[in-house]
């Protein structure tokens, strides 16, 4: 459910992450001889030129420019970090974009950073992938899981059906972070309740959640205490935290139960999110809306600094709970050096460090002079990133970066509104005019120039790795073809772009947040391509707010998005295009609804995956692309590149707390940066010689003038 | 609307150029600039420029549903490649798989793949409509308040003087930002915010210089005879403070060919599908640390840019030579 | 004195009161309050009661006068409240800027002032040579390159290739001056043309006056008429140029600060330029406006320290 910022930012301004650090240069023999020995020899000249007897500015000058060029000797360093974090175990990161809040039931973006602070009831396993492996974070053991007979009014009738029961129990002796909110400043131990309280939370629409619609349906009462809450809240009261309702129970002080009015086999995965871990109220009462900036949790770090658009940095939490590094992995990680610190307590690293980049070529600049210990690849340094090869280029061996292939179950896609006059609807010539459309465009291309590459071009929503894609399946509308997409466009009775009744030619608005120069170029390539049909493309970009309310509002033709999972299940990406959720603010932006579609998800979304579920899927598949609401683009792949000074990377599709199993060898990286960072100086001084050198014949010119002039005896007036 | 602009300009200058001619000692400034190869290759730099905004002011459209061309479009648009290029090459950069272009680029093509000789061409057309159309608003508008202030002293005088001092207190850049937030992107709101914060200076010299001229007997004999005081700021005082507005004038273009480059870092420069140096310095901006790298693009807008400016300079320097001997050095 | 710098201060009032207007015409005029509640509230998906509300809330559905009574209350006791995007103190956010930009700017622009004057000394000094030539068709060739070159070419060749500099960042205390060692760079070139060349025409200017003619008639040398009389003589605009940069200092360098990530006063600016936060720019306008302003009076008065010439009347 979370819109793939990533990918999203991949325009905006920049993309990737920070890397790490710095310290002073340390001042070994070598390093204090060089300049040393330079200043001697400026010495040398400055003497030289002194001993020429120039007149007195051009001294002064001379001595004023030593002096500067002795102050830049002196005090030359890039280094962007204080000298005492030379050897520290500090984890350097970016961040390009301010996150807007840290509030676990609110947050979209920065969720590596909330991830880390907010630990849930479950996590993914670090290393076992294929299928990929829920286990216990904060819950003691499995939730026990079972049928239960509720009865629930549809359509205005009673219906008894079969529900579900959840009792999920938590590891006992757990305690939150240490925060003034708390009596005594020590954080208290974590019960039952405050996984309800993250629950009410979203219930509560002050909070503004953005999932409550996955549970407003679907636990016992939630959709009465949202109603209420909505109510209380237009009468100017707070919402409701205490009345008690049948889906959210504390059984005793470590246990927990959720009453479900349907099987919900998500519930799993969803236990897994930031949104479900475990809240205090004491940090909200005494926050309020400040809590979306001082975050309290229990996870392997704290918030330690938060400096808007400059710093957030995150320290070892001390109340964290003992976890230890995953001793089994998936095949090749012991061969891969990842199972060398099995056993060890986590985290090993001390601080993160995040620091804001605005412009992506001085992010990668620091990379590169080892600055920041990880970087994405992307479009600005993929040529000298990869070889020709695919593998990693010589250079960036040489300097042992490591390359990480990360493919997180995403899709990146247009949608068209199919509410429109004009591209909506569902009669077979808005039906063909879509198909002409989507057939016109080459995702390949646009793969290859802004992704170099990196990824799959879509056929459908589920994206590779998850059940429910099938990888030789092609959409016949998908398959770029400009002469197939004219002739569709002509039988959709729009021959060659024109609308024979007006003679007009057929304009499409293009919603879009792209003002970055790398968002120009996408949309000016994909003006291009549409345009090759005749239809004319205006791109309408508006700043991302105000985009994305009109996409929720539904006030657009065609805009372009791409989403990521929230868990590995292909019911996350179907449920895209089911009816019901075209509401305004809900997951379905196209207000795609067709019954047939509605009606074959409703029957799979809590099936398990059996080739049963594989068939339907291949049903809805089969209606979603004739009617083609959506042009689906790609599967992108992310590639990352890190220093080998950082250990344990392995990356993960969903999981969002990796960080606290790396490890990181600061000597050897404090060893290495001041060795790729000694200063250069000579040009400096080359300058600073030519100036002074090549007055000097002007000044003999000038002497000789006014000892002219004196001899004149002023008579003549310059 | 705007495509009048460059003929107007040219227009412009042709007729302050006649104008000027006829009185002797301007004649002589004149015969001094012409003396001078470095003015007048400035000269010719500034007319190829004008020239290029002219033709691709020119435009019309081949048919009902047609875009509209220029004639810079028609000579110089080349094909769209797939993406970036390097000048002269045969297969397109920046993709895993080069692929061959559909023509040659003299100087490569951009992320879109669009030819940058093109886009360069088409960025001359907002340079040269930017700087005349400012100057447009914001001299009249000098002119104006300065010799109304400048001449009839008192409470005009109060008046404006307030008014410039008021928007001159106002950081310029801060003012620009405002302005141009308030209205938004485009090139004609840009050449209305550059214009409100541009035209102080020159009423504050054009204020001066009418007190000065005021006093002056020329100015006392034809008020004396009766003439009207409009006639008298017309044809008598302001003859006389044209060189100023010309110095001015040049001087003022070269720091609005400036200003949109800054304005379009900033993100309020034109709106995106006007040809714009700016905008394309801005995107390029990114592309600089690809290996191999992407020069072109900046490059190409960068010394565009810069040798607009350059000739601008000097002339200007030149006409401020020529005019006020005074500052004539050595 | 006394009496000249109250009667400034008096004059400033006016001044202050048009600037408001201007700004408020800017801000509340052109841009609809709807429009501002709509950015405001926009990250939560306004309904039309929650707009109204919050128009209730700020005042804006009362008459226009009204609003513009309170407008210029709030500017003039500077009270700008809070960002429109992110409903931070605006003071806070100036407090926090301000030492960064003071730092850098302060740091580049003495350098500059004694590089240029230095520069335009020699120039002067060695005036009709070939230094002087080509110094000055230098500075317009410097003048004519946009600033944007100066800083992707200065972070690229300082900061990447010769590694005197941090590229970006900044953090407070004495490591402060490596952080401002780019920005000082960049904008010394950028701003080496232009002034040199000023200085130099002041200095050319003084140099015709007839006191300088008097003492070379007198035999003083032309190193003695260039330090003794006329810088002392172009101390008068050199100073105002210094005095009214002041302002500019304390609100940054929008471009360099947000170039190189220096979290200054200029970066709040361009950020609210992005977030279109029109409460941060009118704050901005307004305090930049003071500065300016004081800044002015200051050069009046030190004009009489530096030229007893000069009496304040």
């Amino acid at each position: 459910m979370a819109p793939d910022n990533a990918v999203v930012h991949a325009f905006l301004p920049h993309q990737g992450r920070f890397h790490r650090s710095a310290t002073g240069v340390p001042r070994r023999a070598l390093s204090v001889m060089k300049p040393a020995m330079l200043r001697l020899k400026l010495v040398a000249i400055v003497s030289t030129v002194m001993s020429l007897q120039l007149p007195v500015p051009v001294q002064r000058l001379c001595a004023f420019l030593f002096g500067l060029a002795l102050l830049a000797l002196h005090g030359c360093s890039n280094n962007p970090y204080p000298k005492s974090e030379h050897r520290a175990s500090i984890l350097y990161r970016s961040f390009s974009d301010d996150p807007k809040t840290l509030d676990p039931s609110v947050c979209y973006v920065a969720l590596e950073i909330v991830g880390l602070i907010y630990p849930s009831f479950y996590q993914y396993h670090y290393l076992k992938r294929d299928p990929l492996v829920l286990e216990l974070d904060l819950g003691a053991e499995e939730p026990e899981r079972r049928p239960i007979p509720v009865t629930v009014a549809q359509d205005g009738r009673t219906i008894r059906r079969q529900g579900e029961e959840w009792t999920f129990r938590i590891k006992s002796g757990l305690r939150f972070q240490d925060d003034p909110c708390f009596p005594g400043g020590k954080g208290r131990e974590i019960t039952a309740e405050d996984f309800l309280f993250a629950f009410r939370r979203m219930a509560d629409p002050s909070v503004g959640s953005p999932v409550v619609s996955f549970f407003e349906d679907k636990i016992l009462g939630f959709a009465e205490l949202v109603q209420q809450n909505r109510k209380r809240l237009d009468a100017g009261q707070p919402a409701d935290y205490t009345t008690p309702i049948p889906g959210l129970q504390a059984l005793d002080r470590y246990t927990f139960r959720i009453r479900l009015n349907q099987p919900y086999p998500q519930l799993r995965y969803l236990m897994a999110t930031w949104f479900t871990a475990p809240q205090a109220w004491e940090a909200v009462a005494r926050y309020g809306k400040e809590y979306a900036r001082h975050p309290v949790g229990c996870g392997p770090y704290r918030l330690a600094e938060y400096q808007s658009r400059r710093r957030i940095v995150l320290e070892r939490n001390p109340n964290y709970r003992v976890e230890y590094y995953p001793s089994e992995g998936a095949p090749g990680d012991r061969e891969a050096g990842l199972l060398e610190d099995a056993g060890k307590r986590l985290p090993m690293i001390e601080r993160i460090v995040y620091s804001f980049m605005r412009e992506p070529i001085t992010g990668w600049n620091l990379f590169q002079q080892g600055y920041f210990d990880e970087w994405s690849v992307n479009r600005v340094n993929y040529s000298q990133v990869i070889s020709p090869t695919g593998g990693l280029s010589p250079e960036m061996t040489r300097k042992g970066i490591q390359l990480e292939r990360e493919t997180k179950p995403n899709i990146s896609y247009f949608a068209f509104n199919m509410e429109d006059p004009v591209f909506g609807g569902y009669t077979p010539r808005k039906r063909k005019l879509r198909q002409a459309i989507s057939l016109a465009l080459d995702a390949q291309q646009l793969l290859d120039i802004f992704y170099q590459g990196n990824g799959t071009r879509a056929e459908f929503l589920i994206p590779p790795g998850l059940f429910g894609y099938e990888s030789d399946y092609r959409n016949p509308y998908r398959q770029a073809d400009l002469e197939k997409a004219r002739q569709k466009l002509a039988e959709a009775g729009y021959p060659g772009g024109i609308d024979p009744k007006t003679g007009e030619r057929l304009t499409l608005y293009y919603e879009n947040p792209y003002t970055t120069p790398g968002g120009r170029q996408f949309l000016g390539t994909i003006q291009k391509q549409i345009e090759a049909l005749g239809i004319q493309v205006i791109p309408q970009t508006s700043r991302f707010p105000v985009w994305y309310e009109k996409i929720k509002k539904g006030k657009y033709q065609l805009y372009d998005y791409n989403w990521l999972a929230d868990y590995p299940d292909a019911e996350n990406f179907v449920f895209l295009l089911y009816g019901p959720n075209k509401i305004e603010g809900g997951p379905n932006t196209s207000r795609y609804d067709n019954p047939e579609y509605n009606r074959l998800f409703e029957r799979m979304r809590t099936m398990d995956d059996t080739p049963e579920r594989m068939q339907i899927i291949r049903q809805m598949r089969q209606i979603a692309v004739e009617d083609c609401p959506w042009i689906y683009l790609y599967h992108t792949a992310d590639l990352n590149i890190h220093y080998d000074w950082l250990r344990n990377v392995k990356p993960h599709p969903v999981a969002l707390n990796t960080s606290k199993y790396y490890r990181l060898d600061a000597e050897r990286r404090a060893r290495l940066r001041t060795e790729w960072n000694r200063p250069n100086y000579w040009p400096a001084i080359g300058l600073v010689a030519f100036l002074v050198l090549g007055s000097l014949p002007a000044a003999q010119v000038v002497r000789n003038r006014s000892s002219r002039r004196v001899r004149r005896a002023g008579t003549e007036a310059e | 609307m705007s495509n009048l602009i460059p003929v107007l300009v040219v227009v412009l200058m042709i007729w302050t150029y006649c104008r000027m001619r006829q009185q002797p000692l301007w004649a002589e400034a004149f015969r001094r600039v012409r003396q001078r190869r470095v003015a007048m290759a400035s000269v010719v730099v500034i007319g190829i420029y004008g020239g290029i905004a002219f033709l691709d002011s020119i435009g019309w459209q081949d048919g009902r549903n047609e875009p509209r061309k220029t004639i810079i479009d028609r000579l110089f648009q080349k094909p769209k490649e797939r993406t970036y290029s390097a000048p002269l090459a045969t297969v397109t950069t920046g993709e895993p798989t080069p692929h061959p272009l559909l023509g040659r680029h003299l100087l490569g093509t951009d992320g879109v793949g669009e030819d940058v000789l093109y886009l360069t061409l088409k960025g001359c057309r907002t340079a040269i409509v930017l700087g005349g159309l400012t100057s447009l608003i914001a001299t009249p508008l000098a002119l104006l308040f300065g010799m109304l202030a400048g001449y009839f002293g008192k409470r005009v005088d109060d008046a404006v003087q307030y008014l410039y001092t008021v928007l001159d207190s106002i950081p310029s850049i801060l003012l620009l930002i405002s302005l141009l937030m308030v209205l938004g992107r485009g090139l004609d709101k840009m050449c209305i915010a550059l214009g409100v914060t541009s035209w102080v200076s020159l009423c504050r010299l054009t204020r001066g210089e009418t007190l000065r001229h005021r006093e002056r007997e020329y100015v006392r004999a034809a008020r004396a005879l009766g003439v009207s005081p409009i006639r008298i700021l017309y044809r008598h005082i302001l003859p006389n403070l044209m060189p100023l507005v010309i110095i001015s004038v040049t001087l003022g273009f070269s720091g609005l060919v400036l200003a949109e480059a800054v304005l379009s870092y900033l993100q309020l420069g034109v709106e995106p599908g006007v040809g714009s140096w700016g905008n394309m310095i801005d995107g390029a901006r990114s592309e600089l640390a690809r290996e191999p790298i992407i020069w072109w693009n900046l490059t190409a807008a960068s010394t565009a840019l810069f040798v607009l400016v350059l000739a601008l300079n000097l002339l200007g320097d030149a006409l401020r030579d020529a005019i006020d001997p005074r500052l004539r050095s050595s | 004195m006394l009496r000249y710098v109250v009667r400034r201060v008096l004059y400033a009032i006016p001044i202050l009161f048009g600037v408001s207007l201007i700004t408020f015409v800017l801000f509340y005029a052109t841009v609809s309050p709807e429009q501002m509640a709509r950015s405001k509230l926009s990250a939560r998906n306004p309904t039309p009661e929650q707009i109204q509300d919050w128009l209730k809330q700020h005042g804006y559905d009362k008459p226009l006068h009204v609003q513009f009574r309170k407008h210029m209350a709030e500017l003039l006791l500077l009270r700008f409240g809070n960002s429109d995007t992110t409903g931070e103190p605006i003071w806070q956010m100036i407090r926090n800027g301000v030492g960064p930009s003071a730092v850098v700017a302060s740091l580049s622009f003495f350098a500059l002032l004694i590089v240029t004057i230095s520069l335009a000394l020699a120039v002067a000094y060695y005036r009709g040579t070939y230094v002087d030539l080509w110094g000055t068709f230098l500075c317009v060739i410097l003048m004519s390159i946009t600033v944007l070159v100066y800083l992707i070419a200065g972070q690229y060749l300082f900061g990447k290739v010769l590694k005197y500099a941090p590229l970006a960042g900044y953090r407070p205390g004495l490591d402060a001056a490596r952080f401002a060692v780019l920005p000082l760079i960049v904008a010394l070139f950028s701003r080496l043309g232009a002034n040199v060349r000023f200085y130099r025409t002041v200095m050319l200017e003084e140099m015709h006056q007839d006191y300088v003619r008097t003492a070379r008639a007198k035999g003083v040398s032309e190193r003695g008429v260039l330090f003794q009389h006329v810088l002392k003589n172009a101390a008068t605009p050199i100073l105002t140029s210094v005095v009214l940069a002041i302002p500019f200092l304390l609100m940054g360098s929008l471009l360099t600060e947000s170039f190189f990530a220096i979290p200054g006063l200029g970066t709040m600016l361009v950020d609210a330029i992005t977030n279109q936060d029109f409460a941060v720019v009118r704050a901005m306008v307004f305090l930049g406006t003071i500065l300016y302003i004081i800044g002015a009076i200051l050069t009046d008065i030190s004009y009489t320290l530096v030229d007893p010439r000069v009496r304040l009347e």
